[in-house]
């Protein structure tokens, strides 16, 4: 079986509980982002997997064979998983070129050469290929990074939020040409990071890491469709919680009557969550609703509404963002989910 | 925990035995002559040199620290023209061993010797440390404070005493601690201006008889007061925490009509450690220039950079695998090694010296009055602070690159040589460097022990200021600021920030 399989993997520092039992399987050639905040236990994963740390329980599986277990661990030179740091972390004093080679020893000089040019081609640093570290850019280090991890084609390729030290712009950039590199080599990988948007854009998979656990793994249709829980669905997007009850199949809230997303049973009640983009705001001089507050950023806003005695925070795009004072009716469109109490 | 290499390990566990045998040693023949060793120290002789010790150190602590906070703080503090040139020479003396500054004087006063003679000297050669500390506490220190303090009433130098003196008083107390250690253990100097201390004592009495025992006791009396006061540093060392930022606003107090009188202050004390020595020693080269066989000079030159570049080798390969072994595979046996390797910080050199002469003479025969035996003298002398020049690039080599280096396939024990040790390697080499130029300048350890044919510039310029023949000595004098002072200063990280900090 290939791909990498984490089986109830357990780590504790003292009494900090950094990951319980967390299982996890990536298949070969994808793409998995592991989802979490900080201190939710990413990095300790990643130095488990890479073999940098010894888990107090469970085993991680490469390709079928046990790589770590509470007993032994295999030394992360032997395990071909290759790492791309936060901080690029290229060897300074060596060159684009030298960097990207360190990992091919095991080559001829004619192999490593060539292997090195097809990785500066495929991360587009031909012109770099001499160049010292120190002169370049962050999202060129970045790049670097990702192609020393992937010459020597290691069977998976770990990535400790590579692209939070980069700017928005080239941050939206990098991560496409990453994606693009990380399917153009047919590389297994996991990306761990704080930010949901750069997991549900990039990933085939995601897995959501709270407090050391995994907690769900889906597409990024799933999980930011059908977060499992509450927390999910508030860490993911911005939702609005307010009461309801499920009569005849709908869930009937101060907002009206709402269709579920997920499966609900007859006289359950609970909470649900609705996202900010489920919102539509309809401006009228008898509306229920009052703007109190507006935030713009451009593309749209978020605009916040009193309405029967709920805050609701809705996203209104379009130039028309409703003032603060003016009265609005709220509209709810689209499924949404609800979770029993 | 990872375990170190076994060269590493082999490496520094041999020079932590290297570091403490001698000294061991000594102590345990003088616990074994006891009765004769008492007998020795409760001779009069004994309080006396402790009395002339004790003197010279109170008052060279102290007037080392007038002048280098007099001089810190006018040039970093006040608005007088010429700051940064100040700041440059009143960091100078650094470059010139204190028994050539001793020489420059003695060679220009033949009556200029004793308690005063020495005061001065050690003074000139010791402010520095304490010019270089208080600099770089001042520059971090906030002047608005000082402002606020002028408007609530304040005087200027109720505010130096009640704002400026307590924020750098941890600085300033941590050099003068320097100060004395270096007094303590000072030998060149003090002997050429015949003032009797107690390192002057153990020279004297080894040169004098061939029962060693009375050096033997007198050098551990200077021991035992070495570590009381580096004990005192090391409490006071712990609560010294300077920030590392500079503040790039600095406001500088006007002194309007006392400029003159401090441009003149710093002047004078310039043109006494440096000036005046400096140029003594230049008027006698050239008087002497006929009379000094140039064959000598360069035997002497050459037996110093041989010895020089040895023992910078020895030194470094030494350090390196102490400083690998304790910042990249912390153990216990690893700490344990490192702090066997700080104990002989501070230890005069004269102690050192005597120490090995005893081991050598009675259980390594064969390697007594060799070169090797000079080369562990200087292990032992200088490796703590070459240890922390070369400790420092080492633990600046992030963890991550050895993370990726070793998930690229490259085991850890070649990941030190393909990736640690190449980035720290300009790192380790001014370490060496640095250890290299201190023992040119190393005197008493180099008289003690060197081989009967090997000649340096130190230790011609002792013999010859020994017959008073200043003429012939002051070229050795010149030749060893140029080629071991100056290097020294400009490679001192600790001289090089605080003078880049005066000028702004």
């Amino acid at each position: 079986m290939a791909g990498l399989n984490l089986l109830a993997l357990t780590k504790h520092f003292g009494d900090l509980k950094v990951l319980t039992a967390v299982d996890l399987e990536v298949k070969d050639r994808e793409f998995v982002a592991v989802l979490g905040s900080s201190g939710a236990g990413k990095s300790t994963l990643l130095r488990l997997i890479a073999g940098f740390e010894k888990p107090d329980s469970g085993s991680i599986q490469l390709d079928g064979l046990e790589i770590s277990n509470s007993d032994t661990v295999l030394v992360p030179e032997k395990r071909s998983i290759g790492i791309v740091p936060q901080d690029a972390a290229l060897f300074p004093h060596l060159t684009v070129s030298q960097n990207i080679g360190f990992g091919l020893a095991g080559l001829t000089a004619k192999d490593r050469a060539a292997r090195v040019l097809d990785l500066l081609k495929l991360v587009e640093l031909e012109d770099f290929r001499d160049t010292k570290p120190d002169k370049l850019s962050g999202g060129q280090a970045q790049r670097v990074a990702l192609a020393r991890a992937l010459a020597p084609r290691p069977k998976l390729v770990l990535m400790d939020e590579p692209f939070s030290a980069l700017d928005a712009e080239l941050r939206t950039r990098l991560r496409l040409d990453v994606k693009a590199i990380l399917k153009a080599e047919g590389a297994t990988a996991i990306l761990v990071t704080h930010d949901q948007e750069e997991a549900l854009s990039l990933a085939d998979r995601v897995a959501v890491l709270r407090n050391g656990k995994i907690v769900q793994v889906g597409s990024p249709t799933e999980i930011y469709n059908s977060p499992a829980d509450i927390g999910i669905a508030t860490f993911l997007g911005d939702s609005v919680l307010i009461d309801g009850k499920v009569v005849a199949g709908k869930l009937v809230t101060a907002l009206g009557s709402l269709t579920p997303l997920n499966r609900v049973i007859d006289g359950e009640s609970g909470l649900v969550a609705i996202r900010g983009e489920n919102f539509y705001l309809q401006p009228n001089p008898n509306g229920e609703g009052e703007v109190v507050g507006q935030v713009f950023f451009g593309h749209d806003a978020v605009v916040e509404v009193l309405t029967r005695g709920i805050k609701i925070r809705a996203r209104s795009n379009g130039p028309f963002a409703p003032e603060v004072g003016m009265k609005v009716t709220v509209w709810v469109r689209g499924a949404v989910n609800f979770y029993p109490a | 925990m990872r375990r170190p290499p076994a060269l590493v390990a082999a490496l520094g566990i041999s020079a932590a035995l290297l570091a403490v045998l001698p000294i061991g040693y000594l102590l345990l023949r003088l616990v074994e002559g006891f009765d004769r060793a008492v007998a020795e120290l409760l001779r009069f002789r004994t309080l006396e040199l402790l009395g002339n010790t004790a003197l010279l150190v109170v008052a060279v602590t102290l007037t080392a620290l007038v002048l280098g906070f007099a001089q810190a703080w006018l040039t970093t503090r006040s608005n007088i023209r010429f700051a940064a040139l100040f700041g440059v020479l009143a960091a100078l003396p650094l470059a010139i061993p204190s028994y050539v500054i001793a020489l420059g004087y003695v060679s220009l006063f033949p009556g200029f010797s004793g308690f005063f003679g020495s005061w001065l000297v050690l003074t000139f050669s010791t402010s520095p440390y304490v010019f270089l500390a208080v600099t770089a506490a001042m520059v971090r220190t906030d002047t608005a404070a000082e402002e606020v303090a002028r408007t609530l009433g304040y005087g200027r130098w109720q505010v130096l005493l009640k704002i400026t003196w307590p924020q750098v008083r941890p600085a300033a107390t941590a050099s003068m601690l320097l100060v004395a250690l270096y007094t303590l253990s000072e030998f060149g100097a003090i002997a050429i201006l015949r003032y009797d201390t107690f390192t002057r004592a153990i020279y004297n009495a080894y040169r004098g008889s061939f029962d060693r025992t009375s050096a033997a006791s007198i050098a551990v009396v200077l021991l035992l007061i070495t570590l009381l006061v580096i004990w005192f540093e090391r409490k006071y060392r712990g609560n010294y925490q300077a920030s590392s930022v500079a503040l790039t606003k600095r406001l500088r107090v006007d002194l309007a009509g006392y400029k003159p009188l401090a441009i003149f202050g710093l002047s004078v004390a310039s043109l006494l450690s440096l000036g005046l020595p400096l140029a003594s020693l230049v008027v006698w080269s050239i008087q002497g220039v006929s009379s000094v066989d140039a064959g000598l000079l360069v035997d002497a030159l050459l037996g110093s950079v041989k010895l020089a570049v040895l023992a910078g080798l020895v030194i470094g390969v030494f350090g390196t695998a102490i400083a690998l072994w304790s910042v990249r595979y912390r153990n216990r046996l690893g700490q344990f090694v490192e702090t066997i390797s700080w104990a002989t910080h501070a230890m005069p050199a004269i102690v050192v010296g005597l120490a090995l002469v005893f081991f050598g003479a009675n259980v390594t025969p064969w390697i007594y009055q060799t070169t090797a035996m000079l080369l562990i003298a200087y292990l032992i002398l200088f490796l703590p602070n070459t240890l922390a020049a070369i400790g420092t690039p080492i633990a600046q080599v992030s963890r991550s690159l050895e993370d990726v280096s070793r998930s690229l396939g490259t085991p850890a024990n070649k990941t030190l040589y393909r990736v640690v040790l190449p980035i720290a390697f300009p790192g380790i080499i001014a370490g060496i460097g640095l250890a290299a130029l201190t023992v040119l300048k190393e005197l008493p350890a180099t008289l003690l022990l060197r081989p009967t044919e090997t000649n340096t510039l130190a230790t011609r310029l002792w013999s010859a200021t020994g017959d008073l023949a200043y003429a012939q000595a002051a070229p050795y004098a010149l030749l060893l600021v140029i080629i071991a002072g100056l290097p020294a200063l400009a490679l001192n990280a600790q001289a090089r920030k605080a003078l880049s900090e005066v000028r702004s």
